[in-house]
């Protein structure tokens, strides 16, 4: 299998899209000419040209509408936000029409569109890029919201993605572009809804996603050294949400933490808590803990920045608050 | 309404306690789990801990005083009560003695009868959310809901289990030591304020020194210990066994060497854990296992009958300054040897802290005395009443062995069982030591 990095992989997903269908395009700000701001779409430009590969103004409320519109009309475009923060722009596009188009027009029409960007605290880009949105964008209607967190699902699940009947946010985590994994060749999807599990075990769920997979899964190490027996599910699709996957784990384990890179309140964490505490709540054997980001904006500077995050240390506090282990 | 606490029942024989001394004032705001004085038992001098969070507006008896079992000692004014107030009405001889004993009552009570917890467990606690006496005057028990379903499929009453987790909760473990009928966990968070309180009264605890008598060389004068009330018992149960049961001593020599070797294979695996397997250890999974094939030796004997046993909990002696005393370990055979190993040195360190708690002490079906550490060559240890038998274990010394005609050195520990005549004959005991000198001389026996 090839390795590949992370925006490699995602390059490849929408080359082989773009041949294997001639209605899919893609478009957003500096995509074409400069490569893609993160070079996700390099030489995309050069292989299918300037009429499939636009570049646009600074306008997302613009040609996040001129998306839907093409998609209604039977088109399949991928429109990249250079950060999801700037997607706040074209919201009412992506809420108003895109997420309910199908609904408000009794079937009559669909909209297979793909939001993709970055997202997510990288490197000191201060607040306003680095906000982390997927709560935001899972709690409404019609809207589907992938965050792969290896270079296979991010593949696999694009692919998936511009294949959707329906609109679909798909969120690219900035700091995991470079990261390097084996990625299977040609014709590899990645089904929409399915959780993984990336490590088995038997005292704990930790539930994740997209970044944060790689301080559980750092955890789950550190923990194993000290005799706790961590399951580790990487969530991949945000919504729709794998329940069966999350019960069955919890069933064995009976505690589960969650980690996400979202803000504490409201987030992520707190509905899929819910869920699961209302379906198993006879099963449970301690409260579901959430590790989250802090509840702030994301400072520039960059020690501070991190100390935002979820990071190993605060996944092994909350797996012992719940194994109620005493350190 | 204020909280009545009363001496709570810390040993299975137990009907009085000492106050031996006192380790909070009136006035002292307490929490869940802090000791509150040290009390004398027939067995031992133990930690009298409080099951609720006040202030302390009375205390009705002084250090010294002999206590009725159930008898209120205390009495505190509950978090938000005016302490004032509670001690003007107790003044006032408005007082009442709680229907339900506060403190320890319900966790020891072991009557079966239903507590005014058990409305928690048809919501009727839980509905009421808003009302603020919900938590404490009923004591609800809480407890996470793996728990709750747990002992709902067991028929666990959940005020008899004593909760590991946050301020007590029960929780799956718990559920889980109560019906392998193991000593409960000692409760998490509390340990740290626990300990605090109990130095003090561990250095009280220390031998007394002796009377500062006006010393001369040339005869110095003699020392006069009062019995404690463990020195006490345990003299009167010595007695007892020696009077009244018709004793059989046999002895055997085991051969261990693979044993040791096995041993020191395991330490060095399990080094990572920071666990040391001793050959004590090997000793009690073998006693246990061999006991399941005799279970003859795993019995009491009664007037009418003799009982054995149905499950194996093993007894070991340890000794402590102030004299004896002998925790369980519930169902060893059951158990692995590093299981063993973390429950002895567990039950060893609260006997050594005066922790131990009551289901620790009882139960045992056989008893274990080694005194290898002491370099004891073989020795007789006195029954245990009502057990049948007891093991005294030597120590594993290098001795010249015989193998077939020629003297190699050997490492051999002598064990000798003493075992009630009335209940248990010569070939049954040897029958039974052949079991257990096989399988700790084949070690892998004990796989099977």
């Amino acid at each position: 299998m090839a390795v590949l990095s992370f925006r490699e992989a995602l390059n490849q997903a929408m080359t082989e899209e773009m041949e294997r269908d001639d209605r899919v395009f893609l478009m957003g700000e500096e995509v074409a000419q400069y490569d893609g701001a993160y070079k996700v779409s390099q030489g995309m430009l050069k292989h299918f040209g300037a009429r499939r590969v636009i570049d646009t103004p600074i306008s997302e409320e613009g040609f996040a509408g001129i998306g839907i519109g093409a998609a209604m009309v039977g088109l399949r475009p991928i429109i990249e936000f250079m950060t999801f923060s700037f997607s706040l722009v074209a919201i009412d596009q992506i809420v108003n029409n895109a997420a309910n188009m199908r609904y408000m027009s009794g079937g009559q029409f669909s909209v297979p569109i793909v939001f993709r960007g970055s997202s997510g605290m990288a490197g000191s880009l201060a607040a306003t890029h680095s906000h982390r949105l997927e709560a935001w964008y899972a709690q409404i209607p019609g809207l589907m919201v992938l965050m792969p967190a290896t270079p296979a699902d991010a593949k696999g699940l694009l692919k998936a993605a511009i294949r959707c009947d329906d609109p679909v946010v798909f969120i690219e985590h900035e700091v995991l572009y470079p990261d390097r994994g084996e990625v299977p060749e040609g014709e590899h999807l990645v089904p929409i809804g399915k959780a993984e599990i990336k490590r088995p075990g038997n005292d704990v769920t930790l539930i994740t996603y997209s970044r944060s997979l790689k301080v559980t899964m750092a955890a789950a190490e550190k923990l194993a050294e000290e005799g706790v027996d961590a399951e580790v599910i990487d969530l991949r699709s945000i919504r729709p949400l794998d329940m069966d996957t999350l019960i069955n784990s919890i069933v064995k384990t009976h505690r589960a933490v969650i980690v996400e890179e979202d803000w504490p309140y409201c987030g992520l964490g707190a509905g899929i808590s819910d869920r699961i505490t209302r379906t198993i709540f006879d099963e449970l054997d301690a409260p579901i803990l959430r590790v989250a980001s802090k509840d702030a904006p994301i400072p520039y500077n960059k020690a501070m920045e991190q100390s935002m995050l979820p990071s190993v240390q605060r996944v092994v506090e909350a797996v012992n608050g719940v194994v109620y282990r005493e350190v | 309404m204020p909280i009545e606490v009363t001496m709570p029942k810390l040993s299975p024989t137990m009907e009085t306690g000492v106050i031996a001394q006192w380790l909070v004032k009136v006035g002292d705001q307490i929490k869940e789990g802090d000791v509150l004085a040290d009390i004398e038992t027939d067995k031992a001098t133990m930690q009298m801990k409080s099951y609720e969070d006040g202030t302390i507006v009375r205390i009705d008896r002084p250090a010294g005083d002999e206590v009725a079992l159930g008898d209120r000692v205390m009495v505190l004014a509950k978090p938000g009560e005016d302490p004032k107030e509670v001690e003007s009405k107790l003044a006032g001889g408005g007082e009442k003695k709680a229907a339900k004993p506060a403190g320890a009552g319900p966790v020891h009570s072991g009557n079966g009868q239903p507590t005014v917890e058990d409305e928690a467990e048809d919501g009727v606690a839980e509905d009421s959310e808003s009302d603020s006496a919900a938590n404490g005057e009923a004591g609800r028990v809480k407890a996470s809901p793996l728990a709750r379903k747990m002992a709902a499929a067991s028929r666990v009453d959940l005020t008899k289990v004593r909760g590991s987790g946050p301020s007590g909760r029960i929780v799956r473990r718990d559920i889980d030591d109560f019906l392998a009928g193991k000593p409960a966990a000692p409760a998490a968070a509390k340990a740290a304020s626990g300990g605090a309180k109990a130095a003090p009264a561990a250095a009280a605890k220390a031998p007394a020194a002796p009377a500062p008598v006006a010393a001369r060389a040339a005869s110095p004068a003699d020392e006069r210990i009062p019995h404690t009330r463990m020195r006490k018992t345990i003299a009167q149960r010595m007695v007892q066994s020696k009077q009244s049961v018709p004793e059989i001593h046999v002895t055997v020599d085991i051969r261990v060497d693979k044993l040791v070797a096995i041993r020191e294979e395991l330490n060095r695996a399990l080094a990572a854990e920071k666990l040391k397997l001793s050959l004590g250890d090997f000793v009690t999974k073998a006693v246990a296992m061999a006991l399941r094939k005799h279970p003859g030796l795993n019995a009491t004997f009664e007037e009418d009958a003799i009982v054995r046993k149905g499950s194996v909990n093993i007894g070991f002696a340890v000794a402590l300054d102030a004299g004896l005393i002998v925790p369980v370990v519930q169902n060893a055979d059951s158990l692995g040897l590093a299981d063993i190993r973390r429950q002895s040195e567990a039950l060893v360190a609260a006997a050594r802290g005066n922790n131990l708690s009551t289901d620790q002490l009882t139960g045992a079906t056989f008893t274990i005395s080694n005194l290898g550490m002491y370099g004891v060559r073989q020795f007789d240890a006195i029954i245990n009443l009502p057990e049948v038998a007891i093991l005294a274990v030597a120590a594993a010394e290098k001795r010249p062995v015989v193998e077939g005609d020629k003297l190699v050195p050997g490492t051999v520990l002598t064990v000798t069982l003493s075992a009630d005549h009335r209940a248990v004959d010569g070939a049954m005991a040897a029958d039974f030591l052949r079991t257990l000198k096989r399988l700790l001389e084949e070690p892998a026996m004990m796989l099977l």
